[in-house]
């Protein structure tokens, strides 16, 4: 038994010292969920590549890293300055600062927060809203189907509580920015909590930054609960360094006639993973998920998601696009799966992957798997190059191939971006992504 | 308004009438060797064959193999959306063969039972004069080896293929007759150590069927083959060979149907197909064996290891297949195309009702330039049947400006079964263009309700409907081989009328 409260064990220790050891030895107030979680990881333990869902990507060998846990009580050292840096302009937005983890107030600005909205952190929120958080907390994100999530689980859990009540109207932006920063090479977990009630609507913008060159892994899981008739949309914005790994599970939950859109964009990062999972779990939702991930260098980025229709008559739109180069890897492995109940589904997938290296790769696994009959569902799946009549068009018109191809990109990322309800954000995007491509491309 | 509804009808392909039409046991003499796989067993069968000491050897080393899979709890292949329990491997008799084996210089000198078969499986008259050795010029010639339980009783036409140096005959007589051909191809494309089966396969495989084309020579008709699983609880293994030299050209056919059974039978085959440079190799399947009572009692397991390689450049290998059959049908008929410019097809129908499982799809494996492999599947579900797609698009480094194109329809008849599609695409070059598309519905209301609304009948509309879904499947069948495809398949939704 490691004395968690004397230092910080690393991850193996903690994963090799067994049950009944928790991080940081906080088993207060989650302690009944935590050890069933942690039951649960170690019966499932880490995934290999043998596991269909983990088929290409080797997360075992990037967990072989020796990583501490890091203590999320920890003072931050990040100041103001660093966090202007990361807000995104022109969005106007309520802001939330998480630092590895830990909800930091002096450096958030949600002045002006109209009534019915909460937003803080989890830890507190055991506290100051413990019958919702007893409700909704561990219930979608499951344990024991996924070794990450009982990972997170089994942990400390210390993350963001977003709770807005019935019938409020967010007229702007939420935007929460998690910064790893650390002296050593850290594991952070992250656990967030966002209950959008009935008739609310919101766009939430999460985005990821590392502020140290160390090496760091999160593993990150939130659960979204959509109520009746909430418009919800969900940005995740992954820029961090070449140094920064992760694995980031969304569980989605929704209720009936909501509406609810997943733009996930990886555009740093070494080894990502992204689990998207959305149960429209009642008659009539809209589901959107939107990914965008342009890669180089030796990055490797895993989107994995499912849209598990549960209940008669609702939609779900996927599209997912990517752009390879260097030496790195993308991958798409969706599941559209509709279940014997789940009539009159309507159900699309649709990813794309460019390829612009030889040494890059690009693995797409679109999946259905249907038990109703009534349904309508199709996915299509496209990897090819940069097509050589567009090039040449735009060519004859007086680009350089790689303005031409650099244009082209854009367009093909865009469409993407277009998706996204928001102008400045759309604005911010674009920028982002055309200097990335000019970057790659045009050195 | 009608009365007759999609759900009638789909009641009434559930309780088909007749029940298995195919399903008949034929009442031959087998000489069949005790249940259980052993080192005896191998030797046994092999000795039964008379083969020579190297196949013997190569057997052993499959044989071991297995065992090595046996102990290892992970050997078996779990990973496919199929539910069925694993069979037991020694409850299983390896080696059965007709208790006679005559050499037929007369139609008389033929077990009538055999005959009697023969009819019930469609085989023509003629043919089956053919295969007793009686001259009959009319009609477009069909060369028939009939594999009845693993051991090929009667080859025809082999003289007349002989003329243009083309080897069509069983396994086991190529074996003793062209042992340097099998023993330079054999395993090269389906190695023993492929997966459990191939390599169960490899140590008691019984028959098949061996062909050689030599360079530039067009086989000038189509080759078939039946096989049959007749004594109960014997698996058939057999192992086909197919070898097509510089510019030769083959079409090869195979078509099954198996009497009823109670027991699961064991079908575990191996085909292996090479095309040298510029030729052609087009391989068409119909399978139809037991599938079993709609409670899922019963029924074929049909677990097979399908590869061919375009090893030269211009080659093209072509799959088609219509699966209706097979309690659990296990099977990814694969093409690597090595040579440059060479062309893989798969196509495929696959019919699913009762109980029945499928998982079957294909691989394309592009390694040479400019490769083109295209795949277009047809799923028809049914009944409380699950039918899945699996398949694998692979794109290496090295294949510059290779291309893909695939295509998976899944049609839905009832609220019961289950479509299901898995592709993996693996892209590791700039250049390659891969498309896959997917889509999954029921018949549509519309297209019922156009024709009903000009005279058809509703379940005729089914029909109509389903048939026009698999024709561009059906259609690239040989001629010979569609008219079956077609008889086939409005079998399986033939309880409809009335």
């Amino acid at each position: 038994m490691i004395d968690t409260l004397e230092q910080t064990p690393t991850l193996r220790e903690w994963i090799e010292a067994g049950p009944g050891d928790y991080v940081n030895g906080h088993a207060t107030p989650f302690a009944a969920l935590r050890a069933r979680a942690r039951t649960a990881f170690d019966h499932l333990g880490i995934p290999t590549r043998k596991d269909e869902a983990w088929k290409y990507t080797n997360i075992e060998k990037a967990l072989r890293h020796d990583y501490a846990l890091l203590d999320s009580d920890a003072t931050p050292i990040v100041d103001a300055s660093d966090v202007a840096d990361y807000r995104i302009d022109g969005l106007d937005a309520y802001t939330l600062v998480v630092v590895n983890g830990t909800v930091v107030p002096e450096l958030s600005d949600t002045d002006g927060l109209p009534a019915g909205v909460h937003i803080g952190s989890l830890r507190e929120a055991a506290t100051s809203h413990a019958d919702v958080v007893e409700r909704h907390l561990g219930q979608y994100a499951d344990v024991e189907s996924e070794a990450f999530i009982a990972l997170n689980t089994a942990s400390d859990l210390n993350g963001v509580f977003l709770q807005i009540d019935k019938s409020v109207t967010l007229e702007r932006p939420i935007q929460i920015v998690h910064v790893t920063n650390t002296d050593e090479d850290a594991f952070v977990q992250t656990r967030n909590l966002y209950l959008f009630g009935e008739n609310s609507e919101a766009l939430v913008v999460e985005t990821y930054h590392s502020a140290s060159d160390v090496k760091t892994f999160g593993n990150r899981v939130s659960e979204v609960v959509v109520e009746r008739a909430a418009r919800i949309n969900l940005l995740q914005l992954q820029t961090e360094g070449d140094n920064a790994s992760q694995v980031n599970t969304l569980q989605i939950e929704q209720d009936a006639a909501s509406y609810f859109a997943a733009h996930t964009y990886t555009l740093g990062g070494a080894l990502v993973r992204n689990n998207v999972n959305a149960v429209p779990n009642a008659e009539g939702c809209e589901t959107h998920l939107y990914g965008l991930y342009i890669l180089d260098g030796e990055q490797h980025v895993d989107n994995h998601t499912l849209v598990d229709h549960a209940k008669p008559n609702c939609f779900s739109n996927e599209l997912y696009r990517g752009i390879v180069d260097g030496r790195s890897t993308g991958v798409f492995n969706g599941k559209v799966f509709v279940r014997r109940d789940a009539q009159q589904t309507n159900a699309y997938q649709s990813s794309q992957g460019v390829v612009l290296s030889d040494d890059a790769s690009h693995h797409s696994k679109p999946e259905l798997e249907i038990y109703a009959d009534d349904v309508k569902c199709s996915h299509g799946s496209t990897t090819g190059e940069v097509e050589p009549e567009h090039v040449f068009y735009l060519r004859s018109r007086g680009l350089s191939e790689q303005q031409a191809k650099s244009l082209l990109l854009y367009a093909f990322a865009h469409d993407i971006v277009t998706e996204l309800p928001h102008e400045a954000l759309r604005t911010y995007l674009d920028a982002l992504i055309e200097d990335r491509l000019n970057a790659q491309l045009l050195g | 308004m009608p009365t007759y509804t999609e759900h009638d009808l789909i009641a009434d392909i559930e309780k088909e009438e007749g029940g298995y039409k195919y399903g008949f046991v034929t009442e031959t003499d087998a000489d069949t060797i005790p249940k259980g796989l052993s080192e005896e067993v191998v030797r046994l069968i092999s000795e039964k064959k008379g083969e020579p000491e190297w196949m013997l050897e190569w057997r052993l080393k499959a044989y071991r193999h297995v065992l090595t899979l046996l102990e290892d709890d992970e050997h078996y292949p779990r990973w496919a959306h199929l539910d069925y329990t694993e069979p037991d491997f020694q409850a299983i008799s390896y080696y059965s063969a007709p208790g006679k084996k005559p050499k037929y210089n007369s139609l008389d000198e033929v077990d009538p039972e055999l005959l009697e078969t023969f009819e019930r499986l469609g085989i023509s008259l003629m043919e089956q004069k053919r295969l007793v050795g009686i001259e009959d010029k009319e009609t477009m010639p069909v060369a028939v080896d009939v594999v009845m339980d693993s051991v090929s009783v009667a080859t025809t036409f082999k003289e007349e293929l002989a003329k243009q140096g083309i080897i069509f005959c069983s396994m086991g007589e190529a074996i003793e007759n062209h042992p340097d051909l099998v023993r330079e191809y054999i395993g090269s494309v389906v190695p023993y150590t492929d997966n459990f089966y191939a390599a169960l396969n490899s140590a008691v495989f019984s028959d098949g069927s061996f062909c050689y084309i030599p360079k530039g020579v067009r086989c000038p008709m189509e080759l078939s083959t039946y096989f049959r699983i007749n004594a109960a609880g014997t698996g058939q293994f057999e192992r086909t060979l197919i070898v097509c030299e510089d510019g030769g050209y083959v079409s090869y056919l195979e078509g099954c149907t198996a009497p009823m059974r109670d027991e699961n039978q064991l079908h575990a085959a191996v085909v292996e197909i090479i095309a040298k440079e510029d030729a052609e190799v087009k391989y068409s399947t119909i399978q139809n064996w037991y599938p079993g009572n709609d409670e899922g009692v019963g029924g074929v397991y049909n677990f097979v290891t399908k590869r061919g390689i375009c090893e030269g450049k211009r080659s093209k290998i072509s799959w088609t297949q219509l699966e209706t059959g097979s309690a659990v049908t296990w099977k990814y008929p694969s093409v690597i195309l090595k040579g440059d410019d060479s062309v893989g097809e798969f196509y495929s129908v696959a019919f699913t009702k009762g109980a029945q499982q499928a998982d079957t799809g294909t691989k394309m494996i592009h390694l040479g330039k400019r490769t083109k492999s295209t795949i277009i599947s047809k799923g028809v579900s049914a009944g409380t049947s699950n039918n899945s797609y699996r398949g694998l698009v692979k794109i290496n480094k090295k294949a510059e400006g290779a291309r893909n194109f695939s295509q998976c329809d899944s049609l839905l008849l009832g609220d019961k079964c289950g479509a299901h599609t898995f592709p993996y695409i693996e892209i590791n070059n700039s250049t390659a263009k891969v498309e896959h598309e997917a889509t999954t519905s029921k018949v549509g209301e519309d297209q019922m309700f156009y024709c009903m609304q000009r005279g058809i009948s509703e379940q005729d509309a089914l029909n109509l409907i389903v048939n026009g879904f698999a024709k561009q499947i059906l259609a690239k069948l040989p001629m010979e081989f569609a008219v079956e495809a077609q008889k086939l398949l409005s079998i399986q939704l033939e309880g409809s009328v009335g």
